[in-house]
């Protein structure tokens, strides 16, 4: 072929191009790892670039003796799980409504349900509700307050109108009733569809710090997010202080080390999940 | 008199009939209503009930009286918001940090789902492009952290390398020109792959016959990007144009609180980083909701903008 030649250069700068891409955004990663690893004199003069020099696991046993990180990672565990679990359920079963073509209302409510796209109360407002429901400081006001993710319940309501008709009418014709065909046939088989939106509202409270941030007082309540935020403000104080600091071990260490511990489980999902990822953004942008 | 009252008769009776209907209608959904009931609270109590708690932008909040029972104070706090020297500043940051983002953060995803395009070496593309995703996973603390790290003046990387070519070291935390080419970078290296997800799904939706007629007629690879890939995607291009334009004003502030500090207020500080500390760290609790409240007016109005804009050039619109 006459342009097989003239695309080789093209060809290496392309890949060249993108192989540089892919090592930038991966090496930040690998760099935190590096540095949670190394030894504190190698960190405070800075010659740590990719492996961990003076390997140790100080930071770690530093980190896990004492009783924040611990805390913090059970309490992230017990908002992630309870907050998905109630994210899942809400959206499973307020879809379901939607999805029927001659539901009571369905105009109205749908067009109520859009509207919070564009119009929402914004911060203050919604602190002073949930402020008024008695949830400041108590696990309520991280899983409640977004229990409905307006896109996702539109997503999932798209998914069940494409179902096929048949199997509800079947189950219809044999007497069952709205939640029975909801429970047992229309869940059942929205598993990818759960699947995908699940992981949203798994990383959504996975990764979240603001929401816990304003309304969690109690040090014993924050999330790993949290408690890595005040570590961040640490280590930039210690930064514009330019100080040499004195502690045996670096602020940096026990940071990344934190950062690492918080992401092992969004990295073992990563590669199962990006499929999902990838469907639940063109469905997201499809809506949107 | 008699066609009156028979006229009469048959409204009463069309009207009780409706009633009827409706009623029929609720009895038959019943169970799908008791299903609904949860979503129905939610959406009222979260979604808006804040927009009804809006109202104590007109009054003084008073903690023990409520939203309902403070006192109505009119304008005075959107007065005092015009009129104070915050105002212009925070106009001003939060265009500006919305253009630049938009600016330079709107091109890169095209550009990297062109070129993924281009890799012949399926595998190849595959593992960037999954790499590429990472970044979404990671937290804002997390994204954040590694700026300040890698910025770092003692042990950073970048000024480790400034220092290396002979340069002096810089301040980029505390310094603000460096702001905003901070947090459009991070942001960058941050959503460029899972934003070219829908680019690269546009891309796979070209007809390939397009490229096969191209090829026959000998055309270069250049000229198939620009000629075919380019213009196929425009459409795509357009909407999240549209949709980027129209949430320029929608900063992600979550970044800001964790990148700035009063050193770099005079640049990093927008609308909604300003509502955060008056509203909840100052507990100037109607005075934010007045900032809050322009700011939605604000960020709506540019969406509306930039979907009439775009329906007069192009005729195409998001709503």
């Amino acid at each position: 072929m006459v342009g097989e030649k003239r695309l080789s250069l093209f060809s290496i700068v392309n890949t060249i191009l993108l192989t540089f891409i892919a090592i930038a955004t991966v090496y930040p990663v690998l760099y935190i790892i590096a540095i949670s690893f190394s030894d504190t004199a190698s960190i405070v003069q800075g010659k740590v670039f990719l492996w961990p020099l003076g390997f140790n696991i100080d930071a770690y046993v530093q980190i896990l003796s004492e009783d924040r990180v611990p805390r913090a990672y059970l309490n992230t565990i017990l908002y992630t799980g309870l907050g998905t679990f109630i994210n899942l359920a809400m959206t499973a079963i307020a879809a379901y409504p939607l999805s029927r073509v001659t539901f009571f209302g369905r105009k109205f409510f749908m067009i109520a349900i859009v509207l919070t796209m564009f119009f929402n109360g914004g911060m203050i407002p919604t602190y002073l509700i949930v402020q008024q429901l008695g949830m400041i400081d108590t696990i309520w006001a991280i899983v409640i307050p977004n229990a409905i993710w307006t896109i996702e319940l539109l997503i999932l309501k798209s998914f069940y109108e494409n179902m096929s008709d048949s199997l509800r009418e079947s189950a219809v014709i044999d007497g069952a009733s709205e939640y029975r065909i909801l429970f047992s046939i229309i869940i059942p088989l929205s598993k990818p569809a759960l699947a995908s939106i699940g992981l949203f509202y798994f990383m959504g409270h996975w990764n979240s710090f603001f929401i816990p941030m304003i309304y969690l007082n109690d040090v014993n309540k924050y999330p790993l997010q949290v408690v890595l935020r005040d570590m961040l403000i640490f280590a930039t104080a210690e930064q514009t202080n330019s100080l040499v600091d004195r502690v045996t071990l670096a602020p940096e260490a026990m940071k990344n080390a934190t950062i690492f511990i918080t992401m092992i489980p969004v990295l073992m999902i990563y590669p199962f999940a990006q499929k999902y990822f990838a469907k639940g953004v063109m469905l997201g942008s499809e809506k949107g | 008199m008699q066609q009156a009252n028979l006229e009469q008769a048959r409204i009463t009776k069309s009207e009780s009939s409706r009633w009827i209907k409706i009623w029929r209608h609720i009895k038959r959904d019943r169970q799908l209503l008791i299903l609904f009931i949860p979503c129905i609270i939610f959406y009222i109590l979260f979604r808006y009930g804040p927009l009804y708690g809006m109202i104590i932008a007109f009054k003084d909040y008073n903690v023990f009286r409520g939203i309902l029972d403070s006192n109505w104070v009119g304008l005075k706090h959107f007065r005092n918001f015009f009129d104070s020297a915050d105002f212009w500043l925070l106009f001003k940051n939060t265009i500006l940090l919305g253009f630049y983002s938009l600016l330079w953060g709107f091109p890169f995803p095209i550009i990297f789902a062109i070129l993924l395009n281009e890799v012949r070496f399926i595998k190849f593309k595959k593992t960037v492009q999954t790499l590429s995703y990472l970044p979404a996973f990671l937290s804002v603390v997390i994204i954040s952290s590694m700026v300040i790290d890698f910025l770092s003046p003692n042990r950073g990387l970048i000024n480790q390398f400034i220092a290396w070519i002979g340069f002096e070291k810089i301040y980029f935390l505390i310094a603000p020109e460096w702001f905003r080419t901070i947090y459009v970078a991070s942001d960058i290296w941050a959503t460029m792959g899972y934003a070219a997800i829908i680019y690269l799904a546009a891309i796979a939706g070209i007809n390939p016959t397009l490229y096969e007629a191209a090829r026959v007629d000998g055309c270069r690879r250049w000229h198939m990007m620009r000629y075919i890939t380019l213009p196929s995607l425009m459409p795509t291009i357009l909407i999240m144009f549209i949709i980027n334009a129209g949430n320029m004003f929608r900063i992600g502030y979550e970044k800001i609180l964790l990148l700035y500090n009063p050193m770099t207020y005079e640049v990093a500080d927008v609308f909604s980083t300003y509502v955060y500390r008056k509203g909840l760290l100052e507990t100037n609790y109607s005075y934010a909701s007045a900032v809050g409240i322009f700011e939605a007016v604000i960020a709506l109005i540019m969406l509306a903008l930039t979907n009439v804009i775009s329906r007069k050039m192009g005729g195409r619109s998001i709503w």
